[in-house]
């Protein structure tokens, strides 16, 4: 048991999202970085699929009820355990009355705090996530508040060493802000100019970003339509409204929308976007769509590689 | 019909949308949703998830395990395979859905049409609705198509809260609210059948292609 002692303003139960239930109308949702959550899982030695927390927009602190190892990974943060400082993606151990504090986050968006064993909440369709506006997943389908109690998971297996890290050099280069996008759906309603624009400008995140979906502000983009009959979106689709300014989706987005879509920004750097902060901007790259799927499956290889290291360490 | 016409997108790294034509017309939608029933009775390895729409059927796939040139090509084969065999897919299913009709907008709707209370009640149980596709919100299912007479443009100014079960009509479409969300539709009744349910599944009542009729409750 985790209990919250004082919450961030915004504080959520995550893990992977939702993939079978766009049919019915549900966005995948799950951790706006996935690949934070899953490597601080990989370092307490959880599956890469346990339910963490999701720490947005302040500090706040956390109390265990139970000695466990635990991790944090994604936005970087003074981050303490009873004084100590807490260093990033490095397994630590809490003991039963050690209070987890973040003072500040200092940079990024989202910070992920992973707790062996995981945080036990029901799975619905195929997930732990919380979505706030159907009300429903992660604790009680909203925000975790000051004074709840979260049960945990029995850990399955045995973390690794206190002080085992994960390499810098696995982690997504979050401080580059360049990302790398595919062609949309829609590319023949955009002309050459449209092309040259995304790719050779600057984008600035807006104030007005949630979790379902980032303004971006900077050259507008023509289109030869307004919008069109609905199809289906992905969370990091760059649609493109009439006011010529991109969007980029994210976890919670509407599973169909009218909006032209000039662009899929990457998987394996969607964690990228969506830790950047309203203010700070981005470069869109564009690439094939195989030179995509290959740096996703290498970003896989390397939670795989976390994991390998993770696991020789709880052995040694 | 040809259907060499089909083309394939790649939406990001694990979806392929499948463009089947440039208008949006019922006839074609109505291809979609059985090219989406054989896809989903292929049972094609990795594929996670089928969205129908009006021009183009989206599907999700595990791309750590296959490539979005063999993902397309795949589909694309089911696709045409299945319209060269009208029929073959499996029939949608028919719903019957409880109304009460006494929606807060059910006499302005009077009004604006210049049909009774009474006459736009029969209308709108008159007819049996195709449900277009889901979105918007988990469980909303838009359907069609309404009776011309009853076809309003939607609210200017959305409502901040609609309450889930109410039933709503805008432009050619009708279709129930299932959570609690703001909302810019007409309201002209309500139903208690659950719409969404997280907890079932699937978790949506109403599937792309299914028929619905409402029927008139005291």
């Amino acid at each position: 048991m985790i209990t919250i002692t004082r919450a961030p303003p915004y504080l959520a139960v995550q893990n992977g999202g939702r993939r079978r239930s766009r049919n019915s109308g549900v966005p995948p949702g799950g951790a706006r970085d996935p690949f934070a959550l899953e490597a601080a899982n990989a370092v307490v030695g959880n599956s890469l699929d346990a339910a963490g927390l999701e720490w947005a927009l302040g500090g706040g602190s956390v109390r265990f009820e139970r000695d466990c190892a635990i991790a944090i990974g994604g936005a970087t943060a003074r981050a303490t355990l009873s004084g100590r400082v807490v260093a990033p993606c490095t397994t630590t151990y809490a003991r039963v009355g050690d209070e987890f504090s973040i003072d500040q986050i200092i940079t990024g968006r989202f910070l992920y705090l992973a707790c062996n064993g995981g945080i036990d909440v029901p799975q619905l369709l195929g997930s732990r996530s919380t979505y706030l506006p159907g009300r429903f997943g992660g604790y009680q389908g909203r925000l975790v508040k000051s004074g709840d109690a979260l049960p945990l998971s029995e850990q399955k297996s045995e973390p690794p060493a206190e002080g085992f890290h994960c390499a810098a050099d696995l982690m997504p280069r979050y401080d580059s802000g360049t990302v790398h996008a595919t062609r949309g759906t829609q590319e023949e309603l955009f002309d050459e100019s449209a092309w040259l624009t995304l790719s050779e400008s600057e984008y600035r995140v807006s104030a007005a970003s949630d979790r379902t979906g980032y303004k971006l502000e900077g050259p507008a983009l023509s289109n030869r339509s307004g919008t069109l009959p609905s199809e289906a979106g992905c969370p990091g689709a760059i649609q493109v409204t009439g006011d010529g300014l991109p969007i980029a989706l994210m976890a919670d987005a509407p599973t169909v929308g009218g909006y032209p879509k000039i662009a899929v920004v990457s998987e394996a750097d969607l964690p990228i976007l969506a830790q950047r902060r309203p203010g700070e901007t981005v470069r869109f790259v564009l690439i094939p769509i195989d030179q995509s799927q290959r740096a996703l499956k290498r970003r896989a290889s390397d939670l795989d590689a976390i994991k390998l290291l993770a696991t020789r360490s709880a052995r040694g | 019909m040809t259907h060499a016409q089909l083309r394939a997108h790649p939406l990001g790294d694990s979806a392929v949308t499948i463009v089947f034509g440039v208008e949006r017309t019922s006839e074609l939608l109505g291809r979609i949703h059985s090219a989406a029933r054989s896809v989903e009775a292929a049972r094609i390895p990795h594929v996670q998830d089928i969205v129908p729409a009006y021009l183009a059927l989206t599907v999700f796939y595990d791309s750590l395990h296959t490539s979005y040139d063999e993902m397309a090509a795949i589909l694309i084969e089911t696709c045409q395979r299945q319209t060269r065999v009208i029929g073959k897919a499996p029939l949608p299913t028919e719903h019957r859905i409880p109304v009460r009709y006494d929606g807060v907008d059910l006499e302005w709707v009077s009004s604006s049409t210049s049909l009774s209370v009474e006459e736009v009640i029969a209308r709108h149980t008159a007819r049996l609705y195709t449900v277009d596709l889901l979105g918007f919100v988990p469980g909303f299912a838009y359907l069609s198509e309404l009776d011309p007479s009853l076809q309003l443009p939607r609210r200017a100014q959305p409502r901040p809260r609609v309450a889930a079960g109410s039933v709503a009509i805008a432009g050619a479409q009708t279709a129930v609210y299932p959570l609690d969300t703001p909302g810019g539709w007409h309201i002209i009744g309500r139903t208690n059948t659950a719409m969404f349910d997280p907890a079932r599944d699937p978790p949506a009542l109403l599937y792309p292609g299914d028929l619905v009729l409402f029927e008139r409750v005291a």
